[in-house]
């Protein structure tokens, strides 16, 4: 088949199209009398949800070490280090709701869309903070009594899996990235059916590099 | 206000076609396509007051079009695996045409339904006419880039074509 054949196959089917108009005008009046919503706000609705769901954790916390009157140091220290990595998160999550709502259609496909992909798999770069509050989930039932008296089990259970967490959460948030994405340790730890749209979103960016090129 | 409204229809009515060929490149069932053409409406309707009448009214539309659609194709996707051709919602009935161009649209709606989003855009704007120096801005690319791809996807397209005709 030869190009003008393409194209007078494509235009041939217009006049099929014709006949639809009629739900085409429906839609216009429907939009301007603003009874139509858009079906594609999904991504700004997840956004919402963790930030309510994460201020209500983070007051959560707040009323634990308020309760506590600050008389256990280390459970302070470690929740209230808790408390600030998921106000961070909730700040990125805020951060990433303003740049949904800036994204605009009218600018190029690749651009746009690019965008919008980039914004989903950023999902991965909260994970990396939250994964940094691993360690101190093991460290807020530490006290100055348990260390002093018995020094020995501290140091022979509490302190080195403590450290082992640190480890891992640091390795985590170093190496949770789109680079990475590839990476088979990375398809394991998001392979949960949660994180279909995001590892999607992933392919999706890879796709449009690989499309700018010539 | 009003006149928005008016002219808004009126733009929309000069330029209907470009609303359903989207939707029918990137849907392949009645109720997904009525969607995806209220989504690109509201879209558009809502971008409307941003648009800068400098630049051409289609350029603008098929980038709001296009997005839109992407967009769309991308969350139903995930919903619906397996969508099989006989779904679709266009049928081709009119008399005029014969058997054969009948037979050759059919293939040619479906060849485009089998291509990745990006393609897909960039199939339906060659398919429109339009000039590489406008789908380039439209998707984003340069004209060499946008030349070489169409010449690809077309290369595709006819043997797909001969094999079907063999």
């Amino acid at each position: 088949m030869e190009t003008q054949e393409l194209k007078n196959a494509w235009n041939a089917s217009e006049k099929n199209l014709e006949n639809l108009w009629t739900l085409n005008m429906r839609c216009i009046e429907m939009v301007q009398t603003q009874k139509a919503k858009s079906k594609l706000n999904g991504l700004a609705a997840f956004k919402s949800v963790a930030i309510i769901l994460g201020i209500l954790y983070v007051l959560f916390l707040g009323i634990l070490v308020y309760g506590n009157h600050f008389k256990n140091l280390y459970f302070t220290f470690s929740i209230g280090i808790i408390m600030v990595i998921n106000i961070v998160a909730i700040a990125v999550y805020i951060k990433h709701l303003v740049l949904i709502s800036q994204i605009n259609f009218g600018e190029s496909i690749i651009n746009a869309q690019k965008k919008l992909a980039e914004l989903q798999a950023s999902t991965i770069n909260i994970t990396r903070i939250i994964w940094l509050q691993l360690p101190f989930w093991c460290t807020w039932f530490w006290s100055s009594n348990w260390i002093n008296n018995n020094t020995a089990n501290f140091l022979l259970t509490a302190f080195p899996i403590a450290l082992f967490f640190a480890v891992v959460a640091v390795w985590l948030f170093k190496n949770i990235s789109l680079q990475n994405s590839h990476k088979k340790w990375f398809r394991i730890l998001f392979s949960t059916t949660e994180w279909t749209s995001v590892i999607k979103a992933i392919e999706f960016i890879n796709e449009i590099d690989e499309f700018k090129k010539d | 206000m009003q006149t928005d409204k008016e002219s808004f229809s009126k733009l929309m009515q000069e330029n209907k076609g470009i609303v359903f060929k989207v939707c029918n490149s990137y849907c392949s069932n009645k109720n997904d396509i009525e969607d995806l053409a209220q989504e690109i409406i509201y879209q558009l309707w809502k971008s409307y007051s941003s648009y800068n009448s400098e630049y051409k009214f289609t350029t603008w539309m098929y980038k709001i079009a296009l997005n839109t659609a992407i967009s769309f194709y991308r969350k139903v996707k995930k919903t619906r695996n397996t969508i099989s051709f006989e779904e679709h919602l266009i049928e081709i009935e009119d008399d005029n045409n014969s058997s054969e161009t009948n037979q050759n649209i059919n293939l040619l709606q479906q060849f485009i339904n089998e291509l990745k989003e990006l393609d897909k855009a960039l199939m339906i704007l060659y398919l429109e006419e339009k000039s590489y120096k406008e789908i380039a801005e439209i998707i984003g690319i340069t004209e060499t880039n946008v030349a070489t791809k169409i010449g690809r996807i077309k290369e595709k397209l006819k043997q797909k074509f001969s094999t079907y005709n063999l």
